[in-house]
């Protein structure tokens, strides 16, 4: 080890530090306590280890497959979505034209916004007796008024809608950013060759930008996975668990329930989920992106 | 001039008003006597200041929302508004203060029984009943007068006049039963008052065991499922809360409703409902061979057990449901009050005759057994009934089985560690 590389060390110090301190103890805390079947309001039982027995009764508890599918479907269908738009986003932003600097800044108010305050705009415009969202289909007729969060399938459509709206413009941000680093000789190269403007998206920036879509990816199914707000805002898990997705029924066993041991196991459940996402996105994006020099 | 020295003048200019704060965590009052009721207590009290911390309104989401400040041994509450089903749970994870030094038992004599009951657990009590409700049947007096119906005394008889009644009135409008179906715990209250009526039992709690495969359960399930929502209802009850079913009653669109005794006032509201007068109250119907059986609801007061302050927050309570306070509430809501005093009272009679009735109704109703892990237990119940009346076909034994397995679990913690 040189000598930059140990004062590296000492920089990097402090950030390890939090990490260990916010993700990393809590993480082995959770498995730990996935091991013992601790219950709140029955404090008489102890704490009892009951070895993998929660992990056991997870994977055949009907409600939390019926909720791992609620969860998967949301992940699928809002991550696909989120890239696609957002690209379509970045590839506009990246056009230059006039007032592009504060349309680049608007298009990530939704981002900046809270989730729990647009959790709650969106539960306004969806409520089913003064919602926006009837007002524009119906109008005045009341009488035709739809309950979108009472309705299975449109509550679900309803979060993933919502989620869509918030964090598209996320994905555009690093797409864009991999946009910029595509040189503008390559496109004067391909003009010159007389390519159309299809071939140039087809055959120089989709190629070029791919680590930037699959990072864009990345970030969007992991996060996903972790939905717990919007659904705790909107739905509540409702109806008939149609939008109960796995954080949300870990969040209710542990403070409803008080099966802390049973809950934990559902968070690590998800927790080895999305680890497994991010090692399959690395090993597909490769080391383009995450080795130092090799970005082009 | 340096903002400094004004600053440290401030905390001086409020200790100056009072003394203590009590945090009161409630949920928003539709109806505003919380707020003219702490006015009164500040004047009163001028060493208080009440300080609210307002909750959802959906009663597990203000149970979750308890249970998160408890696990956090969360300082800032003293005083909270308690559903009648958590008592024993809140009782037993040590969050609620046992209030025997302030509630006597002489004191305790004084409220419904079954209020009092639902507030002890082990022997000592946790709670200062508020409001007592209990399931009642209303119905469309001029109809019933029409077709020259008594009110109905069994579910069978209350779905033939109701499809009598229906037919007759040739209104694509109207529908024969609205009720609360959505997959809640008030459809664990309505369920319950099918099944007991038909001399069923959620669970059995002297064997801790799921009792919903029994064939008297089954039958009340199986009648909800092909009669009640199947002939005589409108498929949105299924996701219809108290508000969304009053709401359908009062527009003139149901001939039954069944709901808790807030609705008598509502329902006769001209500038609210459609109905005003013409509407009748009796209790709920049974099975033949059964007795009517009226869920009993409410709201307590508890003390933290995490308060600093439990003296001054007593204070508070017995403010808010000394009999003179419950007697200005029911004047004021309408609303069931836990003191059987208030029942009788002349001045509260006059305004709402209905209270005779009641009273003979809230004695009587049952409430949903008592134990510390009643919330897995109804989140297994809603479940299961939700599954077994949305679907027109569904497989009624096979989901009780199954949700009787899961209740066994569930109550299999509750047995003697020997026994284990």
């Amino acid at each position: 080890m040189n000598r930059a590389d140990r004062a590296a060390v000492w920089f990097a110090l402090p950030s390890l530090f939090l990490v260990a301190l916010f993700s990393i103890y809590p993480i082995c805390d959770s498995v730990r306590l996935s091991f013992y079947r601790m219950i709140l309001m029955l404090p008489w039982l102890g704490e009892k280890f009951v070895g993998l027995e929660n992990y056991a009764d997870l994977v055949i508890d009907p409600v939390a497959l019926v909720s791992l599918g609620v969860t998967l479907l949301f992940v699928g269908v809002s991550a696909a979505l989120e890239v696609s738009i957002g690209a379509g986003m970045a590839l506009l932003l990246n056009e230059s034209f006039r007032g592009r600097g504060f349309v680049r800044a608007a298009v990530l108010v939704p981002w900046a916004i809270p989730t729990v305050v647009s959790s709650q705009m969106w539960r306004y415009i969806f409520n089913d007796r003064y919602g926006l969202f009837n007002f524009l289909l119906f109008g005045r007729d009341t009488s035709r008024y739809l309950a979108p969060l009472a309705e299975p399938w449109l509550a679900r459509a309803a979060i993933i809608f919502a989620d869509m709206w918030k964090t598209s413009s996320f994905a555009a941000l690093i797409i864009l950013a991999g946009l910029q680093t595509i040189p503008d000789e390559l496109y004067e190269a391909a003009e010159v060759d007389g390519a159309s403007a299809w071939q140039k998206l087809r055959r120089i920036t989709l190629p070029l930008v791919k680590p930037a879509l699959l990072l864009a990816l990345l970030f969007r199914t992991i996060d996903a996975f972790k939905i717990f707000d919007l659904v705790f805002v909107m739905t509540q898990g409702g109806p008939a668990d149609a939008t109960n997705v796995l954080q949300f029924y870990g969040y209710k066993k542990v403070f409803a329930e008080g099966m802390i041991g049973y809950g934990s196991a559902i968070s690590v459940g998800v927790f080895l989920i999305s680890l497994a996402l991010a090692l399959l996105y690395i090993k597909l994006i490769g080391a383009r992106v995450l080795e130092p020099g090799a970005a082009r | 001039m340096k903002p400094w020295p004004a600053l440290l003048l401030l905390p001086l200019l409020f200790s100056s008003v009072h003394a203590a704060d009590i945090r009161f965590v409630t949920w928003r009052d539709t109806q505003g006597f919380l707020d003219r009721l702490i006015a009164e207590f500040e004047a009163q009290n001028p060493d208080l200041k009440i300080l609210r911390d307002v909750g959802p309104h959906s009663s597990t989401e203000f149970h979750d929302l308890l249970a998160q400040k408890f696990k956090n041994r969360d300082r800032a509450m003293d005083v909270f508004f308690m559903d009648v089903i958590w008592p024993a749970e809140f009782a037993s994870a040590g969050w609620a203060l046992p209030l025997d030094r302030f509630f006597p038992r002489d004191a305790q004599k004084q409220f419904l029984p079954a209020a009092i009951r639902a507030n002890t657990y082990g022997g000592a009590i946790y709670g200062v009943p508020l409001f007592i409700d209990a399931g009642l049947l209303y119905y469309r007096k001029d109809l019933l007068q029409k077709y020259h119906f008594p009110a109905p005394r069994t579910w069978p008889e209350l779905v033939e006049q109701a499809k009598t009644i229906v037919a007759g009135e040739k209104d694509a409008g109207l529908t024969g039963f609205s009720g609360q179906f959505k997959q809640y715990e008030g459809l664990v209250c309505d369920m319950m008052e099918y099944i007991l009526s038909n001399n069923g039992a959620l669970w059995d709690e002297a064997r801790l065991s799921g009792a919903l495969r029994s064939a008297a359960a089954e039958e009340a399930v199986r009648f909800v499922r092909d009669r009640i929502i199947g002939e005589i209802s409108h498929r949105g009850v299924l996701a219809y809360q108290e508000p969304e079913s009053l709401a359908l009653f009062s527009e003139g669109r149901a001939v039954f409703h069944r709901n808790w005794p807030y609705a008598w006032a509502e329902a006769n509201d001209g500038s609210k409902s459609k109905i005003a007068g013409r509407v009748g109250m009796t209790p709920l119907p049974a099975f033949s061979g059964g007795a009517s059986a009226a869920a009993l609801g409410g709201w307590q007061l508890g003390i933290s057990r995490y308060s600093r302050q439990p003296e001054l927050a007593w204070r508070f309570v017995e403010f808010m449901t000394r009999a003179e306070t419950q007697k200005r509430v029911a004047l004021w809501t309408g609303r069931g009050m836990a003191r059987e005093a208030v029942y009788r009272d002349a001045e509260v009679l006059e305004k709402y005759p209905q209270f005779r009735t009641q009273l003979e109704i809230s004695t009587r109703a049952v409430p949903r057994p008592s134990t510390p892990v009643y919330v897995p237990l109804s989140n297994i119940m809603q479940r299961y009934f939700s599954a077994a009346i949305s679907a027109r076909d569904s497989d009624i034994d096979r989901l009780a089985r199954h949700a009787d397995r899961e209740m066994d679990r569930v109550l299999d913690l509750l047995r003697p560690r020997a026994a284990r």
